[in-house]
């Protein structure tokens, strides 16, 4: 429960004639993490690693002219079909097929797009001429004036002004024609003797001149007439070409979609099997499976193949040096948590997977914070509704919905010891604690809940260090025994020194803290001492020893502030409380009880209070988990678990 | 305003904080200069933040192109965290800066095609965007001609861009001028965008876009008059007409044929030997851009102290942790080309000293 699940490695040796059937099972069961083995092969041959990579490239390649036909036609992938209908299909039956296909399709979307540009090309004519419409002068006289320069044409409309400061030194004038937030027509124009400034200043703002046509001579109306006929004949032509592609869209739909799933997972199968290993005779295949799988899947790959060899082999945490993948294992509605960890980090093998301890505190923390009947139970009921899928559009939140839930379940409970609902602190009593009259007391709880939880999360660096044997961070590190020890020995002596009459003797601290602080301070050597690194120092000592007394200010700055950190879940204990009168006070404001505003009032609060309160203290308590606690023992960067399979995990 | 700021942020800047930590400091740059091999450095970079890259492919795999091109997937990853953290009305902040690697791989993508590369040799150049990119590169680079690539961009903000330059790249045949439409839309978009942030966020924004567009509009105007001999018209035509400490003005009198060194200091007092750098533009040009960068990185780092709700810290992030791999770039292909430490230390940002 508190580590990813118990892993083997799994060695198989299967006879070529197998492999595809067992290449196919391993998919099929979907738990087979591959570890690639294809440095085995040989680097040439039919049944190389490299000929596999080959064909697994053709897979891919054929794939992606299926796709774009299919995008062509506006077909969609359609859903898979059942994993045994997923075989490997030859490469010599398949292409001829997809390339015919892909080929009228292509044809016919050619003549579509040639018509589609045609289009565009007349109407840029007709947008670019519309300004003109009413010279009846002929164009050619305004595109090649014989006195002056002259250009006619489009530019970015971000460059215009651009293009009228790079010619502050030259005589210029620049007309818009016609307006248009992206691309106006414009008429530069200016002296003859400047005509290599003005058409170099044009030319580097993408001042594209006018782009008629040779054809088209005569008065402006004259061509706008024209080019309507011929926009006209093209919107024609352009019909006949979609109606064709819709027909082949009814004829080839079915066919695409089922060549698709059998390529894709032909694909998938060559990318898997080029990195087996392959040796004389058979190929080394070697992956990872979760222990309890290791029986079931041995069993599905005898019945498959008896000629394979399996070879099987547990892992301890402890073994680092390998790159184990971690497949997260928290049990029933824990796993909702889990997203909470891994925005975090991917947890490593040989590390405690803190699922549990994030599921058991978040909500703990956050009722704390947020405790009120009233409010606690608003947010469970929108929990539940999120997490039962029932609003449409917060589907994809149902994960988030279950925290949520439970962060009001958690805000009830408090809100009972509390005596606290909907922030009207005389209508229950107090099971625990009314935080608006024990201020001081709170904060107290809060910053000793604090204590609990770094305590909590230095032990678990400590467990985290003895199971990867890291013995140097075990006893040495800041968050290792020693840092423990200084902590409580800090906080023995801060302790004493508040309360009066403590019963212990500072020296019982003080020693352990200056033996903890000077081993906290030399950690670097000592963990390179014990693990036999030299040299001990990298610099010199000098520059070492202020290094270390400064390291040691910040470790002791750190988990002073860390500590008192946790003084925000009283704080905002009471916060919820004062929050809630003002609110009261403002509805009073408004009206009495009597009148609507009152009741309008109290009801924007109170959504308010759930809503924008609500949303900062689960702020506030991810970055408690995050920066307070997580930073203690979790370090992540593990290897995400991710099985073998010929469908897209989602299809799954 | 306050209560708002901080609770939009609280999550972003601790995990921000906490990736900050991340960065390579001056002793893990000390072993990765000091490394006697690439494969020593390979090693040395697996006990940093990048290691779970590295080992997810095989060492044989492991080319200096893939090496490069896995530590940017780290990069990739942040900013995907970042953009899903930060509040919503930022994030098309941080999704513009993010296009920029998407820019990056069109042009790579053109010019491989115009240099006739195969796919296989483009794949590993390119940013890894994964899903995020609206780009079809391979199909560009299937397409056969930069006509036929940029149609198949039809749908994405690049075409219209595109084709209205298409008309210079087909007089012209060079993609100088595709290119630089793409950079001036891609600036004038993010400094849109910036502009658009509300209140405290803006102006920080602002701060930490206008250095990069300073950085690139000031290098801009010097390389187009020192290396490509434009008019002034051009220079102004190529460059962008705002800035945060770099003016207009400043940009003009570079087109105009105005002393570059004497500009230059004007604007950062701090940099030095100005007029030795540019009497040799080969090695002084990227010197200088390197000097300008160190500022920006510098400024990215304030950002980390003070008042942390606010746009700037993930922003500033995201840039050093872009100019970290930058210089791990150098770094990986001086190794691989066996290069000493004195021959490559000067072309990073970092110091290679560990002290």
């Amino acid at each position: 429960m508190f580590y990813s699940q118990a892993m083997t490695e799994v060695e198989l040796i299967v006879p070529v004639q197998h492999l595809l059937m067992v290449t196919n099972e391993l998919a099929d069961q979907g738990i087979f993490h591959q570890v690639d083995t294809s440095y085995m092969s040989a680097e040439n041959g039919p049944d190389s690693a490299r000929s596999w990579q080959q064909k697994a490239a053709t897979y891919a390649a054929l794939e992606r002219q299926l796709l774009a036909t299919m995008q062509l036609l506006n077909v969609t992938e359609g859903t898979p079909p059942p994993a045994d209908d997923l075989t490997l299909i030859e490469i010599e039956v398949v292409r001829p097929l997809i390339e015919h296909i892909a080929e009228d399709v292509q044809q016919v979307n050619d003549q579509r797009i040639t018509c589609q540009k045609r289009l565009e090309r007349l109407e840029s004519y007709l947008r670019q001429l519309e300004p003109l419409a009413n010279l009846a002068l002929d164009i050619n006289a305004l595109r090649h004036p014989r006195h002056i320069f002259s250009m006619l044409g489009v530019i970015p409309a971000a460059n215009l002004e651009r293009l009228q400061t790079s010619l502050a030194r030259t005589p210029f004038v620049l007309l818009t024609l016609r307006q248009d937030h992206e691309k106006p027509v414009v008429w530069l124009t200016g002296a003859k003797r400047d005509a290599d400034i003005l058409e170099r200043a044009a030319r580097s703002a993408y001042l594209n001149p006018l782009n008629l046509p040779d054809f088209q001579r005569g008065t402006v109306p004259e061509i706008i007439t024209s080019l309507h006929t011929a926009t006209e004949r093209t919107h024609q032509r352009l019909e006949e070409k979609e109606a064709e592609i819709k027909a082949l869209h009814e004829t080839v739909q079915q066919r695409l979609q089922v060549v698709l799933w059998r390529v894709r997972a032909s694909r998938m199968m060559t990318e898997a099997v080029a990195h087996f290993g392959k040796l004389h005779h058979t190929y080394l295949i070697v992956g990872w499976v979760p222990a309890v799988r290791v029986a079931s899947l041995t069993q599905h790959l005898k019945q498959v193949s008896n000629d394979i060899l399996i070879d099987t082999s547990p892992i301890q945490r402890s073994h680092t040096r390998q790159n184990i993948p971690v497949a997260l294992a928290a049990p029933g509605l824990l796993d909702t948590f889990q997203p909470l960890v891994t925005t975090y980090a991917q947890p490593r093998y040989d590390e405690i997977d803190p699922t549990i301890l994030i599921a058991l505190t978040f909500p703990l923390i956050y009722g704390a914070m947020f405790g009120d009947v009233g409010h606690g139970l608003i947010l469970a009921l929108l929990g539940w509704l999120i997490h039962s899928r029932k609003i449409h559009a917060l589907r994809s939140m149902a994960n988030l919905g279950a925290i949520i839930m439970a962060c009001g379940g958690m805000a009830t409970v408090f809100g009972f010891l509390y005596g606290s609902v909907f922030g009207k602190e005389d209508l229950l009593p107090a099971i625990w604690i009314k935080p608006m009259d024990n201020i001081m007391q709170i904060l107290l709880i809060a910053v000793g809940l604090g204590i609990v939880l770094l305590s909590t999360g230095f032990l678990l660096n400590i467990i985290n260090a003895w199971v990867a044997r890291d013995w140097g961070r075990f006893l040495f590190d800041h968050n290792g025994i020693a840092g423990l020890v200084f902590y409580w020995a800090l906080l023995g002596l801060g302790a004493g020194a508040l309360i009066a009459e403590f019963p212990v003797s500072p020296v019982v601290f003080g020693i352990p803290a200056v033996g903890a602080a000077v081993i906290v301070m030399f950690s670097d050597v000592l963990k390179r001492l014990i693990e036999h690194h030299r040299p001990l120092l990298d610099g010199s000592p000098g520059t070492y020893a202020i290094q270390a007394i400064f390291e040691l200010f910040e470790t002791f700055i750190s988990l002073l502030s860390n500590s008192l950190s946790y003084v925000r879940i009283g704080a905002f204990a009471v916060a919820h409380g004062g929050l809630s009168a003002v609110i009261f006070i403002l509805a009073e404001m408004a009206g009495s009880p009597r009148t609507i505003g009152y009741w309008l009032v109290l009801l924007v609060g109170q959504l308010f209070i759930v809503g924008f309160e609500g949303l900062i203290v689960g702020i506030q308590t991810m970055r408690l988990e995050y920066y307070e606690f997580f930073s203690k023992f979790f370090s992540g960067g593990g290897l995400r678990y991710e099985p073998l399979t010929l469908l897209p995990p989602a299809d799954k | 305003m306050y209560a708002r700021d901080v609770s939009a942020y609280a999550a972003i800047q601790a995990r921000v904080r906490a990736m900050y930590s991340t960065l390579l400091n001056a002793q893990a740059w000390g072993e990765l200069c000091d490394a006697s091999s690439y494969d020593e450095l390979i090693e040395a970079l697996k006990q940093t933040a990048y290691r779970p890259y590295l080992e997810d492919v095989t060492e044989s795999q492991l080319t200096p192109r893939r090496a490069i091109f896995q530590v940017k997937r780290r990069l990739a990853d942040t900013y995907r965290t970042i953009i899903r953290l930060a509040p919503a009305n930022t994030r098309v902040v941080f999704t513009q800066l993010y296009r920029h690697f998407e820019i990056d791989n069109l042009k790579a993508v053109l010019r491989g095609m115009v240099t006739g590369a195969s796919w296989e040799q483009v794949l590993y150049v390119l940013f890894p965007l994964g899903s995020v990119t609206v780009l079809p590169a391979r199909r560009m680079m299937e397409a056969g001609t930069i006509e036929a690539a940029v149609e198949l961009l039809r749908g994405t903000p690049y075409y219209g861009i595109l084709t209205h330059s298409m008309e210079r790249y087909t007089a012209e045949q060079n993609l100088f001028p595709l290119e630089v439409a793409l950079d001036l839309h891609y600036w004038r978009t993010l400094w849109r965008d910036a502009n658009r942030l509300p209140g405290h966020d803006r102006t920080q924004a602002l701060r930490v876009v206008g250095a990069l567009v300073d950085l690139n509009n000031l290098m801009w105007a010097i390389r187009y008059r020192v290396y490509y001999q434009c008019s002034e018209e051009e220079i102004i035509n190529y460059t962008l007409p705002f800035g945060y400490r770099v003016q207009d003005e400043d940009i003009r009198s570079i087109a105009a044929g105005a002393d570059i060194a004497q500009i230059v200091t004007r604007l950062y007092p701090q940099l030095t030997s100005m007029d030795a750098l540019l009497q040799q533009p080969q090695h002084g040009l990227p010197e200088l851009e390197r000097q300008l960068q160190r500022h920006v990185a510098a400024q990215c780092r304030t950002a980390f102290t003070g008042y942390p709700f606010h746009v700037s810290m993930p922003l500033g992030y995201l840039i050093l942790t872009e100019w970290e791999i930058q210089d791990l770039t150098v770094v990986i292909e001086a190794k691989s080309a066996h290069m000493s430490t004195e021959q490559f230390a000067s072309q990073l940002l970092m110091s290679c000293s560990a002290g």
